[in-house]
């Protein structure tokens, strides 16, 4: 019990330093929201001055002190209120992120349980049948196509793809009107056609994590003392390799994988920017370049949490797997 | 063998999927049909604005509106290349006095749902602009006192001081409906979903993805809009982008593209066009309150030493053209051009001439040929670049050699362009780039840069007075400018502030800023270009009366 209520005291501790962290750095950070505004809505690079003095009145940016600041901005996350954008006022920043979140939380989501699932599979029968013509191939190919520039491999992916043979469509999560977003056909349709090559993009480089990582513990696994036991009691293979080596093997990756899903609500930054893609990841960035801070730290407080609360989740499955770990701290 | 029919299966299923996945193209089922009524069917404009998500928002005065400019029409369309005013919700305009103008109303028009346009409604947009400055980003009532109402047809502008700009910036608001916006609760807030204007265009759809624009076909000008459809999608950056156009996806862009006869206009020679005019010119601001920067005999020879020909061709792709001392945008703007500079002043890099004009002003160069500053020391100067501005980047290693031919060390250093600009606006740097707004007022023009009531002490923020120019002749003329209207006066007062340019040097010209503007006559033609400079590149009401089908 002692080791749970450790984990949560931990976890509250590192939400209020992110939360900390997160009303300063965005206003650490020089330059002048209004003015990064007005030079995206101009296409002259020059802006006088009573544009800057009126886009200030509009947004209400604060000339508080740092602490007044941060006593409201306390006082309105505790109700759940995240402010009005910057760059796309009048909207609500919290509307903003539940419009995002399908988008990201479908093809990110779903592309990464798959990688997960085949890097994990390829990584374990690599590692069964080591030093074979699989394995090789394998091991190679992920060791290639992983030091090519992720955006790189999305880039070749459009340009082929969608400009030299004209098969998908190069941009958007779906087409124009008459299509609503909504749960109607049309739309559906035309979300997954728009999906194919993000998706394609992930897959292509995801798995190669989940691959050699299980590969190399499940080849470390497969030379533990308990496995040759295992053979001398006349076993049977897939026996030996799925129950005793692999589901020991998989124990660090399905750590990692906890972590990955809370990052992933972060959204794929490249992948959404290139394929401009409605996800998370795409918003963030937007945010980013317009200074935009009600929408940054909504953002990054969302992502934070996201990854904690997967952590503390990883700490609490990890106590109830492994009894070494919950025993640990108090021997 | 088994192991290759696998892959080969593999294959089989991806193609068959693809292949389904392309006959039934979703999208497909919105594309565009083929006009045979001398129409142009659809054009796509690329971005439709909005900021980084575009919500339904047709608030032409809200912080990230979608595209409007096809919606609302302001009361004189100010031409940005020639500076020209056309009539257009206003027909004719006449000053009385220094004070008070007068604007009648065009008649006949009517608002997309059909009501009709009047004077209640300029007199509702200006009132309201005045109740909500943040709407009011021009300024306009900055030396306004009063907007009224005279008959159905007549609009009366009463100012709180004279200034002739003040009707430049009335004429390009764009005037909304009062019959709408005045049943809206939190005007601050309001986003304007219905999108009701006296524009060309009104919204056929919006999803989110794409913006759709139809045909207004009550317009009060509906003869001349040749254009049935236009389509713009949520804005999106980088390399992608540049693929889509070249790959013909748009009828228009305004993008910077990095050697555009390769990546642009040869997918397409027929059709793929563009058209760069220059822009406002960016500047080498040396601040003003250090020495050596305010000896005007420093200044001379330094506007001497820097190769403009050279930052343009290879800094700015060869798409800029070197800037005139003057302060004025040639050839645009070569009607106020001054008797003695009709050769436009563009200064030659002539670095024997520099030297010259150097030693003459009372400084020495050592045996190692350093210039020494007045107190002996070898001349050394700071220069700030903004980050991330790649053209003025590499404009500033063309300079840093050019001064070192001269004996001048330049310590170029790159940092965030906010915190760069917020050092050239409290007055921490030696040299750094200016851009300032320039445009049709030429009081503006000259006053932004160089009038003392822009500037501020050092470690103050100056409005737009980054050298901190204080000179009472200026300051002189740009007082008579700004209440001037004859325009043989106003010429002559402007001579004389570009003769403060050449001879006084505040600040140095380098080269004008391109206007990006990249065109497709697949669809339509009759964009405005070199050979036919009608408009500015985003003077979009007067470049959509003009556009007709490709056809015929």
């Amino acid at each position: 019990m002692a080791y749970f209520l450790r984990r949560l005291a931990f976890f509250v501790l590192t939400l209020w330093a992110a939360v900390t962290l997160n009303f300063l750095l965005p206003r650490l950070q020089p330059g002048d929201p209004a003015r990064s505004i007005l030079s995206r809505l101009g296409q002259n690079r020059s802006i006088t001055p009573e544009q800057v003095k009126a886009i200030r009145l509009m947004l209400g940016i604060p000339n508080e002190n740092l602490l007044l600041q941060y006593w409201h901005y306390l006082g309105s996350l505790a109700h759940g209120n995240f402010g009005l954008s910057y760059s796309n006022f009048p909207a609500p920043v919290s509307h903003l992120i539940l419009q995002k979140l399908p988008w990201t939380l479908v093809l990110v989501g779903v592309t990464q349980i798959i990688a997960f699932v085949v890097g994990t599979v390829l990584g374990a029968f690599a590692a069964w049948r080591r030093n074979s013509r699989f394995d090789s191939v394998v091991s190679l190919t992920s060791t290639f196509i992983g030091t090519l520039p992720f955006f790189w491999i999305a880039l070749l992916l459009l340009y082929v793809f969608s400009f030299v043979l004209g098969w998908l469509p190069n941009t958007g999560g779906y087409g124009g009107p008459p299509i609503q977003p909504g749960l109607n056909t049309l739309f559906l349709e035309s979300a997954i056609y728009h999906s194919v090559l993000p998706a394609v993009a992930i897959l292509i480089t995801a798995p190669i994590g989940w691959i050699m990582g299980m590969r190399n513990t499940m080849v470390q696994t497969l030379g533990e003392d308990y496995i040759r036991l295992a053979w001398a009691k006349g076993l049977r293979s897939r026996r030996i390799a799925l129950r005793y080596g692999a589901r020991n093997a998989i124990l660090p990756s399905v750590t990692g994988f906890a972590i990955a899903l809370g990052a992933i609500l972060g959204g794929q930054l490249l992948i959404e920017q290139i394929f401009n893609y409605p996800g998370l990841g795409n918003l963030m960035f937007q945010a980013l370049s317009d200074r935009d801070y009600p929408l940054i730290q909504a953002l990054f407080l969302f992502n934070t949490v996201c990854v904690l609360l997967a952590n503390l989740l990883a700490d609490v499955l990890y106590g109830v797997l492994d009894p070494r770990v919950r025993r640990g701290g108090s021997s | 063998m088994v192991r290759r029919r696998f892959s080969l299966a593999v294959v089989a299923v991806i193609a068959v999927v693809l292949a389904v996945l392309t006959a039934c193209n979703p999208d497909k089922k919105a594309a565009e049909q083929v006009s045979t009524d001398g129409m142009v069917a659809n054009l796509n404009g690329g971005s439709f604005f909005g900021g980084s998500d575009g919500q339904r928002n047709f608030n032409p005065f809200s912080g990230a509106p979608l595209v409007w400019w096809f919606t609302f029409e302001p009361l004189f369309v100010v031409n940005s290349y020639s500076c020209g005013e056309t009539p257009w919700l206003g027909t004719k305009y006449a000053w009385s006095g220094d004070k008070e103008f007068t604007v009648d109303i065009r008649q006949g028009v009517n608002w997309s749902d059909g009501k009709p346009f009047s004077a209640a409604d300029v007199v509702y947009t200006f009132n309201m602009l005045k109740r909500l400055p943040q709407y009011d980003q021009s300024g306009v009532w900055s030396t306004l006192a009063s907007v009224s109402a005279e008959g159905a047809n007549r609009v009366v502008f009463r100012l709180s001081k004279p200034s002739t700009e003040t009707f430049t910036r009335a004429a390009r608001v764009p005037i909304v409906p009062e019959h709408i916006w005045s049943k809206v609760k939190d005007l601050a807030k309001f986003t304007n979903p219905g999108a009701v204007g006296t524009g060309p265009f009104t919204v056929k759809a919006f999803n989110g993805e794409q913006l759709l624009m139809a045909r207004n076909s009550k317009y009060w000008q509906a003869d001349k809009i040749k254009v049935k459809q236009l389509t713009f999608s949520k804005p999106s950056t980088g390399d992608a982008e540049a693929l889509r156009l070249a790959n013909g996806e748009y009828d228009w862009k305004q993008d910077f593209l990095v050697n555009i006869e390769k990546t642009f206009v040869s997918k397409d020679k027929q059709h793929n066009k563009y058209w760069f005019p220059p822009g406002g010119a960016i500047d080498l601001y040396m601040n003003l309150t250090k020495a050596p920067f305010n000896d005007v005999g420093f200044r001379k020879a330094m506007s001497y030493s820097i190769d403009r020909k050279l930052i343009s061709t290879k800094a700015i792709s060869g798409y800029a053209k070197p800037a005139s001392q003057t302060g004025l945008i040639l050839p645009n703007q070569k009607d106020w051009l001054a008797p003695q500079y009709q050769d436009g002043a563009v200064l030659p890099f002539d670095p024997v001439k520099a030297k010259k004009l150097f030693t003459a002003a009372g400084y020495k160069y050592n045996s190692s040929g350093q210039l020494l500053g007045k107190n002996g020391k070898p001349m050394s100067f700071s220069f700030k670049v903004q980050a991330g501005y790649l053209d003025w980047i590499s404009a500033s290693q063309v300079i840093k050699a050019n001064l070192k031919q001269v004996g001048i060390n330049l310590d170029v250093r790159t940092s965030d362009a906010g915190e760069v600009e917020n050092d050239r606006a409290l007055g921490f740097y030696d040299m750094e780039f200016g851009a300032p707004a320039i445009g049709c007022s030429m009081f503006e023009n000259y006053d932004n840069p160089l009038g003392s009531e822009r500037s501020a002490p050092v470690g103050k923020q100056a409005p737009t007075n980054f050298i901190r120019w204080k000179d009472k002749h200026t300051d002189e003329l740009l007082t008579q400018l700004s209440t001037e209207r004859d325009p043989a006066a106003q010429k002559k007062l402007v001579a004389g502030l570009q003769q403060i340019m050449v001879e006084q040097v505040p600040y140095i010209t380098l080269w004008y800023g391109p206007i990006w503007w990249e065109y497709r006559t697949a669809h339509a033609v009759g964009w405005p270009s070199a050979q036919d400079p009608y408009a500015g590149p985003g003077d979009w009401l007067l470049i959509f009366t003009r556009l007709r089908s490709a056809q015929g």
